[in-house]
């Protein structure tokens, strides 16, 4: 593998809950190439969002490394991680997560404003139009369907041209057509922008259209994902 | 299903415990504490000026003379029914020592005064002692402020009119002078029999003379009452008695305390726009809890029930709560109270005014509930299904409404029915649903702005700003929440602030420049032209207007018993204040009817001041009877005059003809305008020439008026704060509930790559631009109010105050930034991973 674009070298994460200390990821060390679509499937709780939440600094590895674009997350600080994900990365989620106060157009703005770009609102329409949501550019998020809104999530995501997509089971709340219309976009965008996709999914249909896959048990990678990603 | 199905529905429900009823609980125990704590202060003095009657007054009852000591048929009447009488004089007077001059209300007493209570002097001895005297010179006992303003120690001497004194001690309590009401001059307290002599008493001097009378246990108080009116009345005699030993104190206190409650209930109505906030938010979170209990068979009724049962438990609990809360705030400052209130106080447990305010507690619970819990009965199963924002958003059925109105009518009628005040009462209520509907518009207004400003082209570029406005304008009622609770409670208290820094305006900014430097009163005939002389030739005098004086109680108007014909008018309450004029004074204006002739003898004709004749209803041609000094004289009114009383020139209501009054004893009153710089030479000169004429700093006695009215103007700014208290409740309830839409925000925020500084500055500007909408409203109703109130109530010429409207939207701003950014800590310190998945 040539240079990775996300490193995770022996990373641990646990929380603390109200029953006790739960140990989420329990050491992964995982190269991701540049421009590599990698999915991570694992049944519930086997730590597949909290990996992927690590790999974009949206939380902190309780030990291990977390490398992205050369840059050691875990011993960057909180803001530093945001302009590192400004700059560098994009986030799907599950759920959306889009501001309901804003519309559309101003939800796909917002990264592109705080990355002080003086044409935020030009490209946030571009971008809009380019999931097919031109026209749905003044609704905000309760007026618009769960595809929709998913749509709005990949333009805002996509908007800065990051280098690295991640996706948290992107159609996990979508139907079956919706989903599968979500699943092109997010695949063809992030190939015509030249962007790396990790994806979390319960899909075998979706893990099956990324180059490589990631089966997490338990904490930690299993071992034919292993000898998959060791090939 | 029966009401026994919706309790059980309710219980079970409320088994949650009280998460989410925090807000609700607290704004209702708060307002209603607040106006429980002010019906408790307001019993407790009741009960101490009830329980103090006899001290404050001095005596069982009181007869009273201006002018005059009682005739013999008087005196045989009070020594027949009493069983002590204790004759005591009180005037106004100039206390002198060495170069210090200083305003005094000496009063004369006798060997057995004070018939109840107990006096206290510093040094401690016994009065009689005290006033025997020393060095051959009689006793006298001062107040503190006074020896202080003399610069007397004990142990000096001092002159009043032109005999000397031994301060024997200072005067630290006498037990009579609540009673005694409002005087423009420290206390003197000497013998009546040592003022012999000191040329103070002349005929035509401003005095009383009290007889306080000792009676039998079981005297019937009403019954000697209407004796000794029907007796001697019309001679001027006045009559006060033990049951109500400070009617102007009683009526005082009652007055603060109404305006009290009246401030209590806009507070309580900031409280119902909390209330009416976390039960909307409680059904929110209940849809799905409603649509399974209709999926399963519960009807609209059973459903309306069981939550207005849970909110009827808890509404129970809040108050509760409230009286047990201003029960307890009240009793633990009970000595601070007793010892910082200069009345005698009686605190104990009252459940009048605690049943007070539990009913009004009661109403505004339902009036600010009714409609959120009516619309739980509209929702339906289908609900669980799909998002539920826009299904309910329109009016509720008609009865709920009528109801709400029928509800708040019956508020405003206890609250004007216990308060006595209907009018007040109607207009503050008037007030708060104007300033709501106000704050309702508002709202919506901002919201709309806040969106349209959100898209503006110039905004685009600073995200924080875009995002706080977008935030403001978007869906959610947080915003409206906010504006309303804030904004009510500040409206109250810039409302208050403008008609307090009105009032202040008016008695200190604007009178002054046309009021006079001094009045001089009790200047006898023979006194009054080398008087006039002195002032003539000093050059930093501008203007001296003088007229006769004399004083006089009106008894009749038209034959029939004045206190008949205007029961309430204050011209006809006491003794008022005469003069005479042979022809039309210069600054005189006669309205209707005319002047007599300069030399008129015919029988005495009046000219009475118009508005106050309007008010009492009288005419050109009625007859007025005065008693002056004993006797009786009835006057035609010839002419109406244009008198205003603001100018604190010379002015009386009633003018008789010269040859009316010329005849009796009376004493010269005089107005001297000069420069500042030359008052103190000017009082100085004027004290130790004519001893017995008496000089009141027109400035002073405005500083004292001043000091009690600010007194009255901080104790309702506290009751204005306590709705702002209340504002904050219910302010930091609307953050705490918005707290996890932030949290979420500032996790999309940060996730999208914006780092705290710039959350921080969102979440900020958020807060600050409700504070301002909140501040900038409450301006607006507050300046109405103040205006309505300056105008209307006051009958002042209103002038909107900028600093107070300054210092409440700043205080808007701050108190909503302070209230959004510690719900912002939170937000800003965690990492977004963890909020995001919560969300899921």
């Amino acid at each position: 593998m040539t240079d990775p674009i996300l490193s995770l070298n022996d990373v641990t994460f646990t929380l603390d809950g109200n029953a006790g200390k739960v140990n989420i990821l329990k050491g992964i060390s995982l190269d991701v190439a540049k421009g590599e679509t990698l999915g991570l499937i694992g049944p519930s709780g086997s730590g597949k969002s909290s990996l992927l939440m690590l790999m974009g600094g949206l939380d902190t590895a309780t030990s291990g490394t977390v490398t992205a674009l050369g840059h050691d997350l875990t011993a960057m600080g909180e803001d530093a991680l945001a302009r590192f994900r400004l700059e560098h990365m994009g986030v799907v989620f599950q759920s959306f997560h889009l501001i309901g106060t804003m519309t559309a157009l101003e939800n796909v703005a917002t990264p592109l404003e705080l990355a002080g770009m003086s044409d935020a609102y030009e490209r946030a329409k571009a971008e809009l139009a380019a999931v097919g949501l031109g026209d749905r550019a003044d609704h905000y998020p309760s007026q618009m369907s769960g595809g929709e809104q998913q749509r709005v999530a990949l333009a805002r995501a996509i908007a800065p041209r990051p280098d690295i997509l991640l996706a948290d089971e992107p159609t996990g709340n979508l139907d079956a057509a919706t989903g599968d219309a979500v699943t092109d976009l997010l695949f063809d965008l992030s190939e015509k922008r030249g962007a790396t996709l990790v994806l979390v999914t319960h899909s075998r249909q979706l893990a099956a259209r990324c180059g490589r896959v990631v089966r997490l048990a338990d904490g930690l990678i299993s071992p034919e994902a292993k000898a998959e990603a060791a090939e | 299903m029966s009401l026994a199905q919706s309790a059980r529905i309710a219980r079970r429900e409320l088994r949650g415990g009280l998460r989410g009823f925090k807000v609700f609980l607290a704004c209702l125990a708060l307002g209603v504490a607040a106006i429980a704590a002010v019906g408790l202060v307001r019993e407790s003095l009741s009960g101490g000026l009830m329980r103090e009657g006899a001290t404050m007054l001095g005596g069982d009852a009181e007869l009273r003379f201006t002018y005059r000591a009682a005739g013999e048929a008087e005196q045989g009447w009070m020594a027949e029914r009493a069983t002590r009488v204790s004759e005591i004089v009180d005037f106004r007077s100039m206390a002198r020592a060495g170069e210090n001059t200083a305003l005094t209300q000496v009063k004369g007493v006798d060997d057995i005064y004070p018939l109840y209570g107990e006096i206290r002097l510093e040094p401690a001895m016994p009065l009689d002692q005290a006033l025997a005297g020393a060095d051959g010179l009689p006793g006298a006992v001062m107040d503190p402020s006074l020896m202080a303003q003399l610069e007397l120690e004990v142990g000096d001497t001092f002159e009043l009119g032109t005999a000397s004194y031994y301060l024997a001690a200072a005067l630290t309590l006498e037990p009579d002078a609540a009673g005694s009401g409002f005087s423009l001059g420290p206390r003197t307290l000497l013998y009546r029999a040592d003022l012999e002599g000191s040329g103070l008493l002349a005929p035509g001097t401003l005095f009383e003379t009290n007889y306080r009378l000792a009676l039998p246990q079981g005297t019937d108080l009403a019954a000697m009452r209407e004796e000794a009116l029907s007796q001697f009345s019309d001679s001027g005699a006045r009559w006060r008695d033990s049951r109500n030993g400070a009617p102007g104190l009683n009526r005082f206190v009652d007055r603060i305390s109404a305006f009290l409650v009246l401030v209590g209930l806009a507070g309580l109505a900031v409280g119902g726009v909390g209330v009416s906030a976390a039960v909307r938010a409680y059904l929110e979170r209940k849809t799905p809890v409603i649509a399974v209990l209709k999926t399963l068979g519960a009807s609209r009724r059973t459903i309306l029930w069981a939550y207005l049962i849970q909110i009827g438990a808890l509404s129970a609990l809040g108050i509760a709560v409230g009286l047990a809360l201003g029960a307890a705030a009240v009793l633990a400052l009970a000595p601070v109270l007793e010892a910082r209130l200069p009345l005698p106080t009686e605190f104990t447990f009252y459940p009048g005014p605690l049943a007070e305010a539990a009913l009004y507690g009661a109403l505004t619970a339902l009036i600010f509930t009714l409609w959120p819990v009516s619309r739980a009965e509209e929702i339906r199963p289908a609900q669980l299904f799909r998002a539920l924002s826009d299904t309910r958003r329109h009016l509720p059925r008609p009865l709920v409404i009528l109801l709400t109105l029928a509800l708040a009518a019956l508020l405003v009628g206890a609250a004007a029915f216990f308060s006595g005040l209907w009018t007040l009462t109607i207009w503050a209520a008037l007030g708060v649903c104007f300033a709501l509907l106000l704050l309702l518009a508002a709202a919506a207004g901002i919201r709309r702005l806040s969106r349209r400003l959100s898209r503006a082209r110039w905004v685009r570029g600073w995200p924080a700003l875009r995002l706080a406005l977008g935030s403001v304008g978007g869906p959610g009622q947080e915003a409206s929440a906010v504006v309303l609770s804030l904004g009510l409670g500040l409206s109250v208290l810039a409302a208050v602030g403008q008609v307090s820094s009105n009032m202040r305006t008016a008695i200190q900014g604007d009178l002054p420049e046309v009021a006079p430097s001094f009045f001089f009163i009790d200047i006898q005939p023979d006194q009054i032209g080398p008087f006039l002389t002195r002032l003539d030739e000093d050059p930093q005098v501008n203007r001296v207007d003088t007229a006769p004086m004399l004083r006089g109680v009106i008894t009749r108007i038209n034959g029939q018993p004045a206190t008949e014909v205007a029961p309430d008018h204050w011209v006809v309450r006491g003794d008022r204040g005469l003069t005479y004029a042979a022809a039309q004074p210069e600054r005189v204006s006669v309205s209707e009817g005319e002047w007599w002739p300069e030399d008129y003898t015919g029988p005495p004709l009046m000219s009475f001041a118009a508005e106050e004749a309007a008010e009492i209803g009288l005419e050109i041609g009625d007859e007025i009877t005065v008693n002056v000094l004993g006797r009786e004289i009835t006057a035609t009114i010839a002419s109406f005059r244009e008198v205003d009383f603001s100018t604190m020139g010379i002015n009386f209501v009633m003018t008789f003809n010269a040859a009316a009054l010329q005849g009796a004893p009376h004493s010269h009153i005089a107005t001297v305008y000069a420069e500042a710089e030359a008052e103190p030479a000017i009082l100085r000169d004027v004290a130790q020439t004519w001893p017995n004429i008496t000089g009141i700093g027109v400035r002073e006695a405005i500083g004292r008026v001043a000091g009690l009215l600010e007194g009255i103007a901080a104790a309702i700014t506290y009751g204005a704060l306590a709705s702002l208290v209340t504002g904050g409740v219910v302010l930091i309830g609307a953050a705490a509930a918005g707290q996890p839409a932030r949290e979420f925000e500032a996790a999309v925020l940060k996730t999208l790559g914006a780092v705290r500084g710039r959350v921080l500055a969102y979440l900020v500007l958020r807060a600050a631009l409700l504070g301002l909408a909140a501040g900038v409203v409450a301006i607006v109703a507050g300046g109405l109010a103040g205006w309505g109130v300056t105008t209307f109530v006051m009958e002042g010429d209103y002038s909107f105050e900028p600093v107070s409207a300054v210092a409440i939207v700043s205080g808007g701003v701050l108190a909503t930034l302070i209230a959004g950014l510690g719900f912002a800590l939170r937000p800003l310190s965690m990492p977004p991973a963890r909020v995001l998945r919560s969300a899921e």
